[in-house]
């Protein structure tokens, strides 16, 4: 297997996007291709995430890319996993590179749903979940992890501000975002006082739906031995998978497959929790950051919430969570995220930022969520 | 899953129109004891291929819940409602929704539910008669 590099990154502004998603995915793919320091024609394939393209009325938006981009002759594919629909295509593109298919290949997640009413978007979002056996009965996305928190709530006893703290910073974080979604912080009792979405979560605890574009590229460190900016070096792709419907799963209190890709991560890179410096986790509610940073192991069950009110996560704490401001406050073009997620760790390993730089950048970790958890990519990221 | 001589085991449609047509939960049961209502060919918990077909009970314990005030577009006219993951007497677990539970006052984890007969689409419980409203 051979040592293998993001090499490049760019992302869009979250939010409304007036353009197509093509158009985005195009721009951004280009603008990451250019901060490698590689012309589009050193693409030697295309992993492209675009869950709910039919929203636009478009499937097969790879070759649309790559025609955009002047190599029209490059192999691409749609890599769909929901939420974590981008984080896959990494691991394909890790694959390809590592396995020596291919020694640079571009990764673009894209997702427009900004023209769609609240409720068509929320039933979008629900088609990560069983139609069948869960949207039937009238399950919705927030509805899911809502019941989740529940569970979680009634085992761990949590108060409402712990939640409300990992928005609070989430949020602050955003601020500090050019790019995120949220321009604007909020405080503890902006949160208390938001309505109910789906009981026990708030407006404050979910993320938004965003439109938004993301892109990296991944290049064998043998191809490319002095990069433009500093790279990535991916010390660990893992992904898991678990029992589909969440009510048919042993807990109700985390995610099964986040504890599966994790370990996988954390072997296949020789690392321990205490040894990462910074995480971008998969925050779609505040209880799922909560829950993810305990299926890690970063800390242990119940606890990760008190550990959020008393700044251990914060940008400038002992382990900074979601500097970026995450899905929550940052944005969730759902298949922009996984490599969004990316884009923040290559940024913040190029000390560019802002005010949201975290302290140490040696070892990174990427956590992206499939929908309730039926899949889960970890990627583990370190210096040169 | 074992049908050798038998019926063919029931599909998605099949389990939808238990529900909503003969007022049955129809599912499946391992040899390992795992239960559930949800539609496979093999056991998600052991991987054993000796699924059996059970009429799973109408009675039950809530395990977790969500009241909705922003339903789905197909629940439009029915927000608020709780959305419930339900632990049935005899084993698994399925999913319903209660449109009496308006709010989070209304419902609590360990309630005891029972499938009721509905006026629309899905699993729909209300508490049962032995639990104090």
């Amino acid at each position: 297997m051979r040592e293998t590099w993001v090499v490049g990154a760019a992302t869009n502004r979250f939010g409304k996007m007036a353009e197509t998603g093509r158009e985005a995915a195009s721009r951004v793919a280009l603008a990451a291709i250019d901060s490698a320091g590689l012309e589009p024609k050193d693409i030697e394939q295309t992993f492209v995430s675009n869950a709910f393209g039919v929203a636009e009325r478009q499937a097969h938006v790879g070759p649309l890319i790559n025609t955009a981009l002047g190599i029209p002759e490059v192999p691409s594919v749609t890599i769909e996993s929901a939420c974590s629909s981008s984080s896959a295509a990494l691991h394909e593109a890790f694959v390809h590179v590592a396995g020596g298919f291919a020694d640079a290949a571009l990764v673009v997640g894209v997702e427009k749903l900004s023209h769609l009413d609240t409720f068509a978007s929320t039933s979008y979002f629900a088609m990560g979940a069983d139609y069948a056996f869960e949207s039937r009965n009238g399950a919705t996305f927030p509805g899911l992890y809502a019941t989740l928190a529940s569970a979680y709530r009634r085992e761990h006893g949590s108060r409402p501000e712990e939640f409300g703290a990992v928005a609070v910073k989430n949020h602050a974080n955003a601020a500090m975002n050019p790019n995120a979604h949220f321009q604007r912080p909020i405080t503890l009792d902006t949160y208390l006082g938001s309505p109910i979405i789906a009981s026990p979560l708030r407006l404050y605890d979910c993320c938004p739906f965003s439109d938004g574009a993301s892109a990296i590229v991944v290049a064998a460190r043998e191809r490319l031995p002095r990069p433009a900016a500093e790279p990535l070096v991916i010390r660990a792709s893992a992904r898991a998978g678990s029992v589909a419907d969440m009510h048919d799963r042993e807990t109700l209190t985390g995610l099964p497959a986040t504890r599966a890709a994790g370990l996988k991560a954390f072997r296949m890179a020789k690392v321990e929790p205490a040894q990462i410096d910074f995480l971008e986790v998969h925050d779609c509610f505040t209880v799922a950051e909560i829950m993810a940073l305990e299926d890690l192991g970063f800390f242990p069950k119940g606890h990760a919430g008190r550990a959020t009110v008393d700044g251990v996560t914060a940008h400038d704490g002992r382990l900074p969570v979601n500097p970026s401001g995450g899905l929550k406050a940052k944005g969730h073009p759902v298949s922009a995220t996984g490599a969004a997620q990316v884009v923040e760790i290559f940024e913040q390993f190029n000390g560019h930022a802002g005010g949201r730089q975290v302290p140490k950048t040696g070892l990174a970790l990427a956590h992206n969520v499939g929908a309730t958890g039926g899949s889960c990519s970890v990627h583990i990221f370190g210096r040169r | 899953m074992r049908n050798e001589g038998g019926p063919a085991p029931h599909t998605i449609d099949d389990y939808r129109r238990g529900y909503e047509e003969e007022h049955r939960l129809r599912g499946f049961r391992s040899s390992c004891g795992f239960t559930t209502a949800t539609w496979g060919l093999l056991c998600p918990s052991c991987g054993r291929r000796d699924l059996q077909e059970v009429e799973l009970s109408r009675e039950g314990r809530v395990v977790a819940f969500s009241v909705q005030n922003v339903p789905s577009d197909e629940f439009l006219n029915d927000a608020p409602y709780a959305y419930l993951v339900v632990e049935l007497a005899g084993g698994g677990r399925v999913t319903g929704w209660m449109p009496s539970a308006r709010s989070e006052s209304d419902v609590t984890i360990g309630d005891r539910v029972r499938f009721v007969e509905s006026y629309r689409n899905g699993v729909h419980f209300e508490r049962s008669p032995a639990e104090p409203a």
